[in-house]
């Protein structure tokens, strides 16, 4: 079969927009979406829900899917000049990601997989997660739908030395003025799981200044297993555990991210980011994920009164 | 004697606080009203009073008392009787161990509150409706009184009345004269705070709801960016430094610089200066700026020893050696106007664009209505606090050399000892004496009172008085006590907190930035010139007029104030680190010790005790 026929089946994540949600999901849209828009996002390719439901109904890997993946990995090894690259394989659910709920950690990420063959059972394993006990449960609550069906994003890791999470809006107060950064020692893992205490940081959007800080304690790590696949998980020493792991240079390389994320998709979004262990910001600043922020706080709209009459009001003057 | 138990509360006592040893007798130096009186305790003890260490971080003495009589009978005029604030009448004080604590009176009465609504909007919104013109009217009102003041001549008392009086129509006699013009003096300077009142209360206002505004849409907004958004750029206050920094860039143009070695004293660089050609020059250029610009008060001008720039010019020459340092060092002492306003602009933009559009809207008013209203809340401070009063005082003491003259005080300085009540009495008897040609008891009577009361001021000196006193509040609700002060029902709480003592300080983020040093901790003006480079300036309050300092400062700490005060935004925009309104930052801090300063989050941490 030529890899043209093969197409609707899996497509280099760069080529796919906002349109492709429907059939590649909502996540390996938005990092096409990111890539158009010159964001750096670590190159990598999507599998659709069509590459899904075909396997749902062989009911095993279909030889097509695997040479479109075959193909695409190989196109990773050669713009990256690497032998079997490092990829993160994470499911991009139909449906998952959109503005009133994220699905997010109930779908399955498998983290350093290396090789068609490791690819494969990752996948494998991600359109298994659709079928997992919470998220049955979850689509039961909060997605109306009755024929799941499961995207797969298969990108290019990262090697970070730190990842973590932003906000472009403050999620605890609604603040739309402030970026809001989580970050840790490691692969993103640490922060998404809850299992550190991360660094926090809060931004202005506007100025750029850090209005308020607070270094965490970053007990853990999760590294690239030295055995050559998978990740493991470390302890950090104690010094370093304690001590802040975004630099101002970080910082305002991430704000550059928040604010351009934000003006692509023109809502308020949550990052997951990963700072390289090569290269200085910005360019070893990297996007692996954005969608829509489902959560945060927004002050009630002010109903449209006169300033006078709210300073009136100030005055104990009610009108 | 009626007494009521006192409810629990953070707290003392009104009634509790011990006079000082060595500083028994201090009431007498007071009003009656002015102090806390078991005739009144019923009231006075369950109520909140802070310190208004602000205003009043020393012990007054006995004359400056009308620097809190007038201001307190000013702005209750305005805010209760013509504008009716609905929620609130003025604000009462009484004075413990020479310490000003103050306390606003509440309206409760929902029917009062809605009667005073309808007075204050249509007054309060006159006045919005036509501030530019209002306050045009309001600095000429104000140059004629300054006009006036200087006008005012303290009558001689000649051996002989000169023949005016005898062949001229119409005539008075000194006696006549001294009396009236020491009388105009006074009324001159209720004049002067009558007017500092009339758009103050409206115009914090005003910048209060915007700010209101921005922290409910924007909750984490820095309290700072929305003074920026507010402040003007090019005002009043701003220029004498800018004439400063003007002369220091003309002296090394002019080849004079050398004159302003460091530890001269501005007489001794002056005396460098005649010397030459250049040098006198550069003084005739500097005498065309000194009306009006240095007309500035070493300190926030609410005590006699304030005196401006004219009569101390150590911190102008202070300044101007730093502003011919930089330039030296090749550095641009031009304060850069055109972009302060482009981010002005900015910032104003950029939170309005995260508004939703009702929000917007609002936003857009409040801040155009609030850049209105703010050149009189900055420039009010020039006209008033500094120009008018550091001159006033000057009069004062015109009346002091008087009593010198004869023999009633060893100083003239020392009027500033007795009450403006005995000063009338003592110029009536010096009069009485001087037509009668009798013996005056004053020689005898007052320097003993002058000399009790300045060991009483300095005994007070000493004395450190608690952030508040009475009924710790459950919420503050006096809008002037929130916007003039800063004390919120927060800040109480936080002040309460303290009592149990410790070495952490909060106040409010004036200007961010997180740096350590040696703290100088200020307690009077004539200290200023003591501070080091890189030192963290302590003080009870920072007055915009200190800004020429600000570039040897680390960081700034102040007992008082709040994010908008002009200290603040000078602050700022030399990026120096504040925290303001700590409650005791000068009762708990000592000089030379290491404090860390977080002026983003308001913190201040004393790391060597």
């Amino acid at each position: 079969m030529s890899p043209a026929a093969g197409a609707g089946y899996g497509r280099a994540l760069s080529e796919l927009t906002g349109a492709d949600a429907a059939s590649f999901g909502g996540k390996s849209a938005a990092l096409g979406e990111l890539l158009t828009a010159g964001m750096r996002v670590p190159p990598g390719f999507a599998l659709s829900r069509e590459a899904f439901t075909l396997a749902r109904d062989e009911g095993a890997m279909p030889a097509v899917v695997r040479e479109q993946i075959a193909l695409h990995y190989a196109a990773l090894e050669q713009q990256t000049g690497t032998r079997e690259p490092p990829v993160a394989v994470r499911s991009s659910a139909v449906g998952e990601d959109s503005a009133t709920a994220t699905f997010a950690g109930q779908q399955q990420t498998l983290l350093w997989v290396r090789g068609v063959d490791a690819i494969c059972d990752a996948v494998q394993i991600c359109w298994d997660s659709l079928f997992s006990a919470e998220a049955v449960a979850y689509r039961r609550h909060l997605a109306d739908t009755d024929d799941p069906a499961m995207g797969v994003a298969i990108q290019l890791m990262v090697d970070a030395a730190v990842s973590g999470v932003l906000f472009t809006c403050n999620p605890l107060s609604g603040d739309p003025s402030m970026v809001a950064i989580n970050a840790s020692w490691g692969l993103g893992l640490a922060v998404v799981g809850g299992e550190v205490t991360p660094d926090d940081y809060l931004i202005s959007k506007v100025t750029g200044e850090l209005v308020r800080e607070r270094v965490g304690t970053k007990t853990l790590q999760y590294v690239p297993d030295p055995a050559g696949s998978g990740v493991k998980r470390s302890a950090v020493p104690e010094d370093r555990a304690a001590a802040r792991c975004l630099d101002d240079d970080a910082l305002a390389a991430l704000l550059d991210v928040a604010r351009a994320t934000e003006r692509h998709f023109g809502c308020r979004q949550d990052v997951e980011w990963a700072i390289a262990r090569s290269g200085s910001p910005p360019e070893n600043v990297f996007v692996v994920q954005s969608r829509p922020v489902t959560t945060a706080a927004t002050p009630a709209p002010a109903a449209p009164v006169s300033a006078i009459s709210l300073v009136m009001a100030k005055f104990g003057a009610k009108p | 004697m009626a007494t009521t138990a006192a409810a629990p509360s953070a707290f003392p006592s009104p009634f509790s606080i011990e006079t000082p040893a060595g500083c028994e007798g201090w009431e007498e130096m007071y009003p009656y009203y002015a102090v806390f009186d078991e005739r009144r305790r019923d009231t006075d003890e369950n109520r909140f009073w802070f310190w208004n260490s602000m205003h009043f971080p020393f012990p007054v003495p006995a004359f400056d008392v009308l620097c809190i009589d007038s201001p307190y009978q000013a702005v209750g005029s305005w805010q209760n009787r013509v504008f009716a604030v609905p929620p609130a009448m003025g604000i009462d004080y009484r004075i413990v161990n020479g310490y000003v604590y103050i306390s606003g009176n509440p309206v409760t009465d929902p029917a009062k509150i809605s009667e005073r609504a309808e007075f204050f909007q249509a007054r309060a919104g006159h006045y919005y409706a036509n501030w530019s013109e209002l306050y045009a009217m309001w600095r000429a009102k104000m140059e004629a009184l300054i006009a006036e003041l200087g006008d005012l001549k303290v009558p001689e008392l000649p051996e002989y009345e000169p023949d005016e009086v005898a062949f001229g129509e119409d005539r008075n006699t000194a006696f006549y004269e001294v009396l009236t013009a020491y009388g105009r003096a006074l009324r001159l300077g209720d004049l002067m705070w009558q007017n500092h009142f009339e758009f103050l209360l409206l115009g914090y206002g005003a910048y209060g709801t915007f700010a209101e505004l921005c922290k409910t849409h924007l909750p984490d907004i820095p309290d700072q960016h929305i003074a920026q958004m507010v402040a003007g750029i090019d005002v009043l206050l701003f220029k004498p430094d800018a004439e400063l920094r003007r002369l220091a860039g003309l002296a090394l143009q002019m080849g004079v610089d050398a004159a302003f070695a460091s530890g001269r004293t501005p007489a001794e660089i002056d005396a460098e200066l005649e010397q030459s050609e250049a040098g006198r020059s550069w003084l005739a250029e500097l005498e065309k700026v000194k009306d009006p610009w240095f007309n500035m008060a070493t300190g926030d001008g609410l005590y006699h020893y304030y005196r401006s720039w004219l009569d101390d010019p150590r911190i102008p020459y202070a300044s101007l050696t730093g502003h011919i340092d930089a330039l030296r060092q090749g550095a641009s002492v031009e304060r850069p106007t055109a972009e302060l306003a482009r981010e002005r602009e900015r910032l104003a933009q950029e939170y309005g664009a995260l508004l939703d559009p009702g929000t917007r809207q609002a936003f857009d008013e409040l801040l155009a209505l609030s850049r209105t209203v703010f050149p009189y809340v900055e420039e009010h401070k020039f006209y008033c606090d500094y120009w008018f009063l550091t001159r006033w005082w000057n009069k004062v003491r015109e009346f002091g050399e008087l009593l010198k003259l004869h023999g009633f005080l060893d100083d003239a300085e020392d009027i500033f000892q007795l009450t403006r009540h005995e000063v009338a009495t003592a110029l009536d008897e010096l009069v009485l004496t001087w037509a009668t040609g009798g013996v005056a008891l004053g020689p005898k009577h007052w320097p003993p009172i002058v000399e009790v009361r300045k060991q009483l001021l300095q005994r007070m000196a000493e004395w450190t008085p608690p952030p508040a006193l009475g009924t710790t509040p459950e919420v503050v609700t006096d809008p002037m006590t929130i916007m003039l002060w800063g004390v919120t029902t927060e800040r109480v709480r936080e002040w309460a907190g303290q009592e149990e003592g410790g070495l952490v300080l909060r106040g409010a983020a004036a200007s961010p930035g997180l740096v350590e040093g040696i703290a100088r901790v200020i307690s009077s003006v004539d200290e200023i010139t003591e501070v080091q480079d890189g030192e963290i300036l302590v003080c009870g309050s920072t007055s915009p007029a200190w800004a020429p300092i600000f570039p040897k400062l680390r960081a700034t700490v102040t007992d008082v104030g709040g994010v908008m005060s002009h200290a603040a935004i000078v602050a700022r925009e030399y990026r120096l680190p504040a925290v303001v309104g700590t409650g005791r930052a000068t009762a708990v801090i000592r000089t030379g010790q290491t404090i860390r300063v977080d002026g983003a989050s308001g913190v201040v941490t004393v790391l060597e005790p």
